[in-house]
């Protein structure tokens, strides 16, 4: 079957569908009211933490042990030839990534930081699993998912940004000693303090934001779409699953890329370029004595 | 004719709605309008730069994305909740 006639086939399909579904959607009965409920989770009482949103929980454990499952998988196909080793598409996936976060890290703090570049790994996987679980058809009824989406709880974006910035904070207090990490707060002008402590208070919460506001958005959307007769649902939600997927991709990029730029900017002081040189004598002194504090503590 | 607390209520909802969601797209539309000018301006002047240039410009979509993400997030609280209640 030619590409043309293919191309050809799909638009005579789309535009007889969309005919039809015009024709029937303006001689049908008026639409009720739509009947989404937002941020309905489903509740779970455990013993010591009280009510819990277990579908949330649920879904982030399996997004994280698929994470783990390719991680080991990666793994295990690499130590197993040594010699003559054709690397596996998982593998090349994997260096792929981890070499890109790596030169990221490089690039912005000076070296390969043994904390700061697993954790942008792993965060962009896991926001990527968990973004894309939106993909899977698991729908069963009107109000049962057999998945939800984790990230479309802001629940779970808070507990990510929260871990990232106190990550980010203890770095910064590490680099610079705690007086020096308080004093970069009046760095430029003491008459900003305010404004800098805003900024860093503002960061964990667009962290969370953004991912929870772009995957959510999917979600509605998706709800929207799914009010459409099936015959005519199908269109728009490939396409507005295939950009979801697309949104994804870029957002768990962004969450990762943001996470080593502020371990960047807590390191480094407030975008002063100039004296970049100094202080990357100074950071590869510190950073020296912390990689050996990190090999004797691990 | 008195109009009831009830219909001002979901008017109101759906108005703020709906300014929401205008401000956030047209703040996103020339934030990434202006992200995309600067990035062909780099690559015309300097091609080989493409690869770093492109990094940085998927950084400031996300990153003006978000505003208008944010935005919807609020439409969706302000049509969807508040108007039922």
């Amino acid at each position: 079957m030619t590409l043309k006639k293919v191309s050809t086939g799909a638009a005579v399909l789309a535009v007889v569908s969309f005919v039809i579904g015009v024709v029937m959607i303006v001689s049908a009965d008026p639409v009720e009211k739509p009947d989404i409920e937002i941020g309905h989770h489903e509740t779970k009482s455990i013993p010591v933490l009280g009510d819990v949103f277990i579908d949330t929980i649920i879904a982030t454990l399996f997004a994280a042990l698929l994470v783990l499952l390719l991680g080991f998988l990666a793994r295990k196909a690499l130590t197993k030839d040594p010699d003559d080793h054709v690397p596996s598409k998982l593998q090349l996936i994997w260096e792929s990534v981890v070499g890109q976060v790596n030169s990221q890290v490089e690039d912005n703090l000076g070296k390969v930081h043994p904390y700061a570049a697993p954790l942008a790994i792993s965060l962009f996987f896991f926001i990527l699993f968990a973004n894309w679980i939106e993909l899977l058809p698991v729908k069963v009824n009107e109000t049962d998912h057999l998945l939800s989406v984790p990230t479309a709880d802001t629940n779970l974006t808070y507990a990510l940004a929260a871990v990232t910035i106190v990550s980010v904070w203890a770095y910064g207090i590490r680099q610079k000693g705690l007086k020096g990490y308080l004093k970069h707060f009046f760095e430029p002008f003491p008459v900003m303090f305010p404004l800098n402590l805003l900024e860093e208070l503002i960061k964990p919460i667009t962290l969370a934001l953004r991912l929870f506001g772009n995957i959510f958005a999917g979600g509605i959307m998706l709800a929207l779409i799914g009010m459409m007769p099936f015959w005519i649902a199908w269109g728009p939600t490939v396409l507005w699953k295939g950009f979801g997927g697309a949104i994804a991709v870029i957002q768990a990029f962004i969450f990762a890329l943001l996470t080593v730029l502020y371990f960047a900017m807590a390191g480094a002081g407030h975008g002063d370029d100039h004296e970049h040189d100094e202080h990357d004598e100074h950071d590869e002194h510190e950073a020296d004595s912390s990689d050996e504090k990190v090999a004797q503590t691990a | 004719m008195a109009v009831d607390n009830e219909a001002v209520q979901l008017a109101g909802a759906f108005i703020g709605g709906g300014i929401a969601l205008a401000g956030g797209a047209i703040g996103a539309g020339v934030g990434d309008g202006l992200a995309g000018a600067s990035y062909i301006e780099g690559v015309a002047r300097q091609p080989e730069a493409q690869g770093r240039l492109q990094t940085i410009f998927f950084l400031t979509v996300g990153l003006v994305e978000a505003m208008f993400f944010i935005n919807l997030a609020f439409m969706a609280l302000f049509v969807f909740v508040q108007s039922k209640g």
